[in-house]
């Protein structure tokens, strides 16, 4: 982030890609009234069964939804990048049903909840481009239980890691052919529903193959599209702003 | 009105959602809809498909479902009565996986532009109907969770749990549920396992003394254990609102 960046800029980015907004609108983002915090790897961001009061936007970092089973096995549902809001189901969900917790150290802006409730009962625009996010997170949600469903190792694997790198580039985080993956790979275990042995084994048989390069936590792909294949990877539920208008332009076609 | 009204189910579930005024119940009752009955494994949305209408599911079961390449197919929820089975695509143009009947169904279908006219002038509703799309995006979470990490029997009690809390609300149960509608393999689907898997596991838990299954019927025997095998906490059903 650009020290002189507002720290709200990466989510009306977010949201402007979803829905076009007046100046209006933008200035309201802008003015949404937030505080900032510092905190370290791990650090908690919303647990489950709490109240939430306060709504985050990721300024810098990453973060991860996760739920713990009565066994104590964890599972993670989803990575949310720089600009995600964290938590947006709980402007209009009483109770949270799972945990938030920084991947990396990062910085968080916390907005209020009722702050959040009246922009979007009171900007019918903004309502419906933050409604939009929540339904391509829950389409990502969807995916994900295909991935760990029905995928073997090896094919969840290169999922997800095709995954992350179309959500880093269209954000415009993932400068280069590859990116640092911020997950130890007791993470990617947890994210894919496989033992930290298991994904060793996958990432060692990935590079093997010619399909990624890795050098401590930076995965480079050398074969993007073959790794797509092997990952069973297409991008369309991603609904990324402007490519399901173009799938329904290409569909009308006489 | 709410009673023989087609929506009526509909706008009483949503009166729980968000405080609907008596215009936007009227305005509910004024979207253009029309019936449908699809049969038995009938397609009501398509993956890929340009999304002009949601539908409600106003008698039978439905499940969304993604096919894969090699052709398996991993089932992703289950719908009742009162719910919309694909509200999500009312803002998103391009449907990203299937909704298939799991026995003959009854559908309100509502053109898409009439729902996002309605949420866009009617906030009450907008919250209702944004309600509906994170309820269904918590059960997805579970789900990841599910079939993420815990083992077979966890994962098919887990399902079970949660099938016989949500059709209680359409008025099976308590605790039997005759016409069990759900195939083995259906399970399976839903849990990321093996037909067979899935039948030696439910035949555990019926020795465990957990549930009776007919080819007709579920009935569960120990409620209180069938929750702990299923390791199930019904918050993320967010009920209580």
């Amino acid at each position: 982030m650009a020290t002189d960046e507002h720290p709200l800029s990466g989510f009306l980015r977010d949201v402007t890609a979803q829905a076009p907004l007046g100046s209006d609108d933008r200035a309201t983002i802008l003015n949404l009234p937030f505080k900032l915090r510092r905190l370290d790897a791990g650090s908690y961001l919303v647990r489950e069964g709490s109240l939430p009061e306060h709504c985050g936007v990721l300024v810098d970092g990453f973060a991860f939804r996760q739920k713990m089973t009565g066994e104590g096995a964890r599972q993670i549902m989803a990575v949310c990048i720089p600009g995600d809001a964290v938590d947006l189901q709980n402007i209009f969900l009483d109770i949270s049903d799972h945990a938030v917790q920084m991947l990396t150290k990062g910085t968080i802006a916390d907005v209020p909840r009722a702050a959040l409730q009246e922009i979007v009962l009171n900007r019918s625009t903004i309502g419906r481009a933050i409604i939009q996010l929540t339904l391509i997170e829950s389409s990502i949600m969807r995916e994900w239980v295909v991935n760990i469903g029905r995928r073997d190792a090896r094919e969840r694997i290169a999922h997800i890691l095709c995954e992350f790198a179309v959500r880093l580039e269209v954000r415009g985080l993932n400068p280069s052919q590859g990116f640092e993956l911020p997950m130890t790979q007791e993470q990617l275990a947890d994210a894919t529903g496989l033992t930290p042995v298991h994904v060793n084994r996958v990432l060692k048989g990935l590079e093997a193959d010619g399909l990624i390069e890795r050098r401590r936590r930076h995965i480079h792909f050398t074969a993007w599209r073959a790794l797509q294949d092997v990952g069973d990877f297409t991008r369309t539920y991603l609904h990324i702003p402007g490519e399901d208008q173009l799938e329904v332009a290409f569909q009308a076609r006489p | 009105m709410t009673d023989v009204h087609p929506l009526g189910s509909l706008v009483r579930r949503w009166s729980k959602h968000a405080n609907l005024s008596g215009d936007d119940v009227e305005a509910v009752f004024s979207l253009p809809f029309t019936r449908r009955t699809f049969g038995k494994d009938a397609y009501i949305v398509r993956e890929g498909q340009i999304t002009a209408e949601c539908s409600v599911l106003l008698r039978g079961l439905a499940f969304r479902q993604k096919l894969l390449r090699d052709g398996s197919r991993q089932i992703i929820s289950f719908h009742i009565p009162t719910e919309f089975v694909d509200l999500q695509n009312s803002l998103l143009s391009v449907a990203d996986h299937n909704v298939q009947c799991l026995y003959r169904a009854d559908c309100a279908i509502i053109p898409r532009q009439a729902l996002t006219d309605l949420s866009g002038k009617r906030p009450a509703v907008r919250i209702a109907m944004w309600r509906d799309t994170l309820i269904d995006a918590s059960i997805f979470r579970e789900w990841v969770v599910n079939v993420g990490r815990r083992d077979s029997k966890a994962r098919i009690a887990h399902l079970l749990c949660e099938l016989i809390l949500r059709l209680q609300k359409v008025g099976n149960g308590p605790e039997e549920i005759y016409d069990f509608p759900i195939t083995q393999e259906q399970l399976a689907d839903a849990t990321g396992l093996t037909a067979v898997h899935t039948n030696r596991t439910l035949q555990s838990l019926r020795k465990d003394g957990l549930i009776q299954l007919t080819a007709k019927s579920l009935t569960v025997l120990d409620w209180e254990g069938l929750r702990e095998a299923g390791d199930f906490d019904e918050l993320y059903l967010h009920q209580q609102i």
